[in-house]
């Protein structure tokens, strides 16, 4: 109930402003980092009980709250008609560093950076930058490349299955890279793909992984939000112990999630992630334009599930890890799609 | 197709279409009853978390179906005290019933299961293989090997369309939705009509939700309800206020649904887009076909007794 609390504060808060007829220099440019407590919000377009990529930036808010005294606030966005109106109520009540967690909110983010040139914003997965809006970019790829080499490894039936929800290109460079890690152990192995449309519809994302089990897949990965707890639902249901059917986690480590049937998650550390980018901002030397955050820095990683580890061949284990240190070393260059406007290799 | 992907997808389209035409069978109670019922959604969707809770509390998935019931049958009951019992604008109060149960099971879910949620494992619905029925080729396993909810919405749909055109209560009730002025100068009770009709809806509508969670996906999560109760809303359209044809139009949509994860499968380069569109395109094809001379009850979600100047 206090994420509502605040919400309407701040929405009375920039109602007061406009009546009183002081929009500009109400809030928004003035509080900086010195002075009061830092304030940074969270914008999120799905629930954060998603145990998944919305959890972990909650989970990163609050670390900023416990390790840096911050005043926090949540905003959850229904539709994107409601992105200006959230950057509005952060912008018009001083927010000083806010959090969109996606790259769904990069144009509303510019807008709202040009209105409060006071308030940074770090767009998750942005492809646009100005001034004060930048992006934090997870090299997410990189665990999913190690987690498409388990998943080739563990396949016996040589079909693989992804189950995503909007192709956007963050979610599609995951697949690329999970599918090109997959042929790396094995080069004739098959893999599926659906989009269901959707971050949250669970039974949307059962059906779409019962239809790829259907057609012989025997290990399937997921980029969705909540809709992740279908496909676990469903790979559970197919799961036997004569024939092992797996899932592999993503964005967050959901070992814990699904333990029987989970084989590892690629898996960003957003509160790690997003503890560091407050903790520049507050020193005052967060990059400007993009920043990214790999393996190398141990934000983004492939982990294990420790329940499953057991079942898992140590040869496959060991080749995971090798191309960790390669990809750790630069040896190994993991395909992305690169969606950063103005990046080289960018469509 | 091979004959075990046709079972399959014949499957799936039944595990799509039954929580479809629960609710669609309740709205169109409501909805010949002269109420447009917009918060199904909201009632989807606590049917959805009341079924997940009743069932971990109770360890029975009944006791979970007849929670969520509860739950549809509450977010419906403020819908109607608002819409009927104070005459505020049908559209808008079902606007909030929906906003409202998305936000209330949000805010119910991560009190319970914490902030960040978790991936639920329900006691679920089996599947009830009816004795000789499920046996038939393909379609046996399809539609006679499912959970006593899918049943449930086989039964509801003569037997509503028995109370609808067959009895005299069923009379009054599309006498409520289409001339709401006669009916009370015949002595019909309208607004009670209407309450309990809205109520019905939102029962059914739970259960929609419970067989969401508890039959279909094995565990809750937010949001899960996905917009399925405005689909079942164009399904009463889809199927002409008729129950008989309301059963139909969710299997259909069901059916169509089911196909498009066959079609992203077999057809890699086709946009995922337009397969996701494909139930959508089927059912406005359907709709500018099919639907002939049907009309809404006259009275459709306008209030009673009229508010001055209508």
């Amino acid at each position: 109930m206090s994420v509502l609390t605040v919400r309407h504060s701040a929405r009375a808060l920039a109602a007061a402003c406009f009546v009183g007829g002081l929009s500009v220099g109400c809030g928004g440019g003035e509080s900086g980092p010195e002075g009061d407590a830092l304030r940074v919000a969270l914008l999120t377009s799905g629930p954060v009980s998603d145990a998944g990529w919305y959890a972990g930036a909650y989970e990163g808010l609050l670390l900023i709250e416990e390790s840096l005294g911050a005043q926090v606030s949540h905003q959850q966005t229904r539709s994107p008609a409601e992105f200006d109106e959230a950057f509005f109520s952060y912008g018009s009540s001083g927010y000083d560093l806010v959090f969109a967690h996606g790259f769904e909110y990069q144009d509303a983010a510019l807008r709202a950076g040009e209105e409060f040139p006071g308030m940074t914003i770090v767009v998750s997965s942005g492809g646009r930058i100005s001034e004060n809006v930048r992006s934090l970019i997870f090299r997410l790829e990189e665990g999913s490349y190690l987690a498409g080499m388990m998943a080739g490894g563990l396949t016996r039936s040589k079909v693989v299955g992804m189950v995503g929800g909007v192709a956007i290109p963050p979610a599609q460079g995951t697949f690329r890279a999970f599918e090109a890690g997959a042929r790396v152990i094995d080069p004739d192995v098959e893999v599926l793909e659906a989009f269901i449309g959707s971050w949250d519809d669970v039974a949307a994302a059962r059906e779409a992984a019962a239809a790829q089990l259907n057609r012989g897949a025997d290990v399937l990965v997921h980029n969705t939000d909540a809709a992740s707890f279908g496909v676990f639902q469903a790979v559970r249901e197919a799961h036997g112990d004569e024939q092992p059917v797996w899932a592999i986690g993503m964005n967050r480590d959901q070992n814990d999630v699904a333990p029987d049937v989970i084989a590892g998650s690629a898996a960003i550390d957003i509160p790690r992630a997003f503890l560091r980018v407050a903790s520049r901002f507050i020193a005052g030397d967060l990059p400007s334009g993009a920043f990214d955050l790999s393996l190398d820095e141990g934000v983004v990683d492939f982990i294990v599930n420790p329940a499953a580890l057991h079942r898992i061949p140590a040869e496959l284990l060991a080749r995971i890890d090798e191309a960790r240190t390669a990809i750790r070393e630069g040896a190994l260059e993991v395909p992305r799609i690169r969606f950063l406007e103005g990046e080289s290799g960018t469509p | 197709m091979d004959a075990a992907a046709l079972q399959a997808f014949l499957e799936a389209s039944v595990r799509l279409g039954a929580p479809l035409a629960l609710a669609a069978l309740g709205e169109t109670i409501s909805e010949r009853a002269g109420v447009i019922n917009i918060g199904l959604e909201g009632s989807i969707i606590g049917g959805a978390l009341g079924g997940a809770l009743g069932a971990l509390l109770t360890g029975s998935p009944g006791a979970g179906v007849l929670a969520g019931a509860a739950a549809g049958t509450a977010i419906a009951g403020v819908f109607a005290l608002f819409a009927i019992g104070l005459n505020a604008d049908q559209i808008i109060v079902g606007t909030a019933a929906t906003l409202g149960g998305l936000g209330i099971t949000g805010v119910v879910y991560q009190s319970v299961f914490g902030a960040t949620g978790t991936a639920l494992t329900l006691p679920t619905l089996p599947a009830l293989p009816l004795p000789g029925l499920s046996a038939l080729p393909a379609v046996g396993p399809a539609l006679f090997s499912q959970a006593w909810t899918t049943y449930l919405a086989y039964l509801l749909a003569p037997a509503l369309w028995y109370y609808l055109f067959r009895t005299r209560w069923g009379l009054e009730l599309r006498a409520v939705g289409e001339e709401p002025g006669a009916a009370d100068a015949a002595g019909i009770r309208v607004r009670r009509t209407r309450v309990l009709a809205v109520l019905g809806a939102g029962f059914l509508a739970g259960i929609a939700g419970a067989h969401l969670a508890l039959a279909h996906a094995g565990t809750f999560a937010e949001g899960m309800s996905a917009g399925r109760g405005f689909i079942a809303i164009a399904v009463v359209v889809l199927g002409r206020w008729n129950p008989l044809l309301v059963l139909l139009a969710s299997l259909f949509f069901g059916a169509a649904s089911a196909l498009q994860f066959e079609l992203q499968a077999v057809f890699a380069n086709v946009p995922y887009q337009l397969l996701l569109a494909f139930p959508y395109l089927l059912t406005l094809a359907a709709l500018a076909g099919w639907i002939g001379r049907s009309r809404a009850p006259a009275a459709l979600a306008r209030p009673w007794p009229p508010r001055s100047g209508e």
